[in-house]
């Protein structure tokens, strides 16, 4: 069982390249951008001397933040490419087999139908999450490693700047934790995606948003109530990992000059409030969604004849 | 038991199309068996029910399991090939019998490298590289080197030139059949096959037609070239097919012995595709 979803697994990794190849190409422009935008500052000699002995007169915690801030705006990127990445997987996963007729090569294999669903979903939920986060480490490595090589070419501390205060475990966990927790609160909508790939004979993204976007409004015309607009816009945005907090205001005090809150020892993990997210019930209906969904993909798939 | 496929009284209803109605056979083990029918007959119905990849009414039975029950049971011991196209042609070749290894049982990779060999395919080729023929090829090194049961076969070399069907055919003797193997085949090119079935059947909207051994066939059916006054005295006989060549009439026999036609023209035994048209539109006639 275990052996064959790795070898499910490893077959869609070799039929959507995408999944890596995506994230790899994202990583190469960031590093890019992170060296044309230094050599860029480096005209401007005098003010990035300053700007950098600024740095170095900070103490351990703002430069920890400053850090997070950086490391968190290069995460962002990865995380919004990673879900358009598992919509189109998901809306494809089904799909196409049937539309290039493989699906019969791959039924003439003894593996059952909802193994093969099972490890379509567990790519989408927990493969594409990882590969995602596998390259964010790789990306915050390559691009402080370029900031630090910039730094010591114009003389300064780069291990003391970055290497010391980089919260590099927090930080990696946190982003690990969150990019696990968001597919698993989006779930419904893999489930959705899935189902709909399974089914539907043509434009699987068509079809599989035409009701995200009608319904609500159906609903709003005839009951004037928004049930399907909460369900489905509110859901995407507000995950009750963050347990409301306005985390911005953590990095950044408000005011006329704006600076940083130096003092309060940044984590973001100690933002995170896993006990409320497993605790809520819109993630657990959520997966009760993904799970119906996922079920009746594995049926379709299973009882479908397209004779 | 040496049945391996058991049909009773199996229906397959597409709504109110009956694309298999109440048809019942036996497929022994070791058996080379052509299922042959016009387009729309309920081969592939009849195919898809035997692996397990449509539901049917009736009872069938492919080496003790219920197909469409036990299909994950049933694919360690049969192999199919639908199509050519079926192969994902995304696909490389090296990845195939990765797979293949990790979640197949029986699939002998040394075994399938081995008859790649011999071929032009590359390991690192990805299948849309390849032509029809060499995807055939493929697909059959492939599933010679399963260690199944039963191999199901449904218009395989559709598509291909005439020297890729030869081979196929040629390959689908030496390296796969090996006498305990049981084969069930479709297609259209007839002629191609005849030589190396042991059974035949057709099926004709949905029923079968006819269910014999090859070797039974002379015995059983018997074709007459004749001409003027001894066409006449043949049609007597009740032929269950007729038709005209250079101006002579064939005439084609159920049940009537050799030694009834003798002296009226030439007597011999009909070819498969002869048979097959003469049993279709005689049931449609």
């Amino acid at each position: 069982m275990i052996q064959s979803q790795i070898a499910l697994i490893r077959r869609e990794l070799w039929e959507h390249r995408a999944i890596y190849v995506m994230p790899l190409v994202i990583a190469l422009l960031v590093s890019l951008m992170s060296i044309t935008g230094q050599v860029a500052v480096s005209g401007f000699d005098h003010a990035v001397d300053i700007g950098i002995l600024g740095a170095s007169n900070l103490g351990e915690n703002e430069r920890s933040a400053a850090i997070t801030v950086l490391m968190i705006s290069l995460s962002s990127t990865f995380v919004f490419a990673m879900w358009i990445l598992i919509t189109f997987y998901a809306l494809d996963a089904l799909y196409a087999e049937r539309k290039d007729r493989s699906i019969l090569f791959w039924r003439s294999i003894p593996v059952t139908d909802a193994e093969t669903v099972l490890s379509k979903l567990a790519t989408a939920l927990l493969v594409i999450p990882l590969t995602t986060f596998a390259v964010i480490v790789a990306t915050h490595l390559i691009v402080l490693l370029i900031t630090s090589m910039w730094l010591a070419a114009r003389g300064a501390n780069a291990w003391h700047l970055i290497w010391t205060a980089a919260p590099f475990f927090d930080n990696w966990t946190a982003t690990l934790v969150f990019l696990i927790t968001l597919s698993l609160w989006l779930s419904p909508f893999v489930g959705w995606f899935l189902f709909v790939s399974a089914f539907t004979k043509r434009s699987p993204l068509l079809i599989a948003s035409l009701p995200i976007a009608i319904l609500p409004l159906l609903e709003g015309i005839v009951f004037k109530t928004s049930v399907f607009a909460e369900a489905f816009f509110v859901r995407s945005v507000k995950m009750p990992l963050f347990s409301g907090l306005d985390n911005l205001e953590l990095l950044f005090q408000e005011g006329e000059d704006f600076k940083m809150v130096g003092d309060s020892s940044l984590s973001l993990l100690s933002l995170m409030d896993l006990g409320h997210f497993f605790g809520s019930l819109g993630l657990w209906s959520g997966i009760v969604v993904c799970g119906l969904f996922t079920t009746a993909a594995i049926y379709v798939r299973r009882y479908r004849d397209d004779s | 038991m040496t049945s391996l496929v058991s049909a009773r009284n199996v229906s397959k209803f597409y709504k109110d199309v009956r694309a298999v109605d109440d048809v019942s056979f036996e497929i022994e083990k070791g058996k080379i068996t052509g299922l042959i029918g016009p387009n729309g007959a309920g081969k592939t119905t009849l195919l898809k029910a035997v692996l397990g990849l449509t539901d049917c009414q009736g009872t069938l039975s492919v080496m003790g399991l219920d197909p469409f029950q036990q299909r994950k049971e049933l694919m360690q011991n049969i192999c199919f090939i639908a199509d050519v196209a079926v192969l994902p042609r995304w696909i490389r070749v090296k990845q195939l019998l990765d797979f293949l290894e990790s979640v197949h049982p029986r699939f002998s990779r040394s075994h399938a490298e081995e008859l790649l060999t011999k071929t032009k395919i590359m390991a690192n080729s990805k299948v849309r590289e390849l032509s029809k023929g060499m995807v055939t090829q493929l697909h059959l090194s492939i599933i010679t080197a399963i260690d199944a049961k039963l191999l199901v076969l449904d218009e395989p070399t559709l598509g291909l030139d005439i020297i890729f069907r030869k081979e196929f055919y040629g390959n689908l003797l030496n390296d796969y059949f090996d006498g305990e193997r049981t084969i069930i085949i479709t297609t259209h090119q007839v002629e191609e096959i005849e030589n190396l079935l042991t059974d035949v059947m057709f099926i004709n909207d949905g029923k079968i037609v006819l269910d014999s051994e090859m070797e039974e066939l002379p015995q059983q059916f018997v074709e007459l070239l004749a001409s003027g006054e001894d066409a006449e005295a043949a049609r007597q006989l009740n032929p269950i097919y007729e038709r005209d060549v250079f101006g002579k009439k064939v005439l084609m026999f159920e049940g009537v012995s050799r030694d009834r036609l003798q002296g009226m023209g030439e007597v011999r035994t009909p070819g498969v595709a002869d048979l097959f048209v003469a049993k279709v539109k005689g049931a449609a006639a």
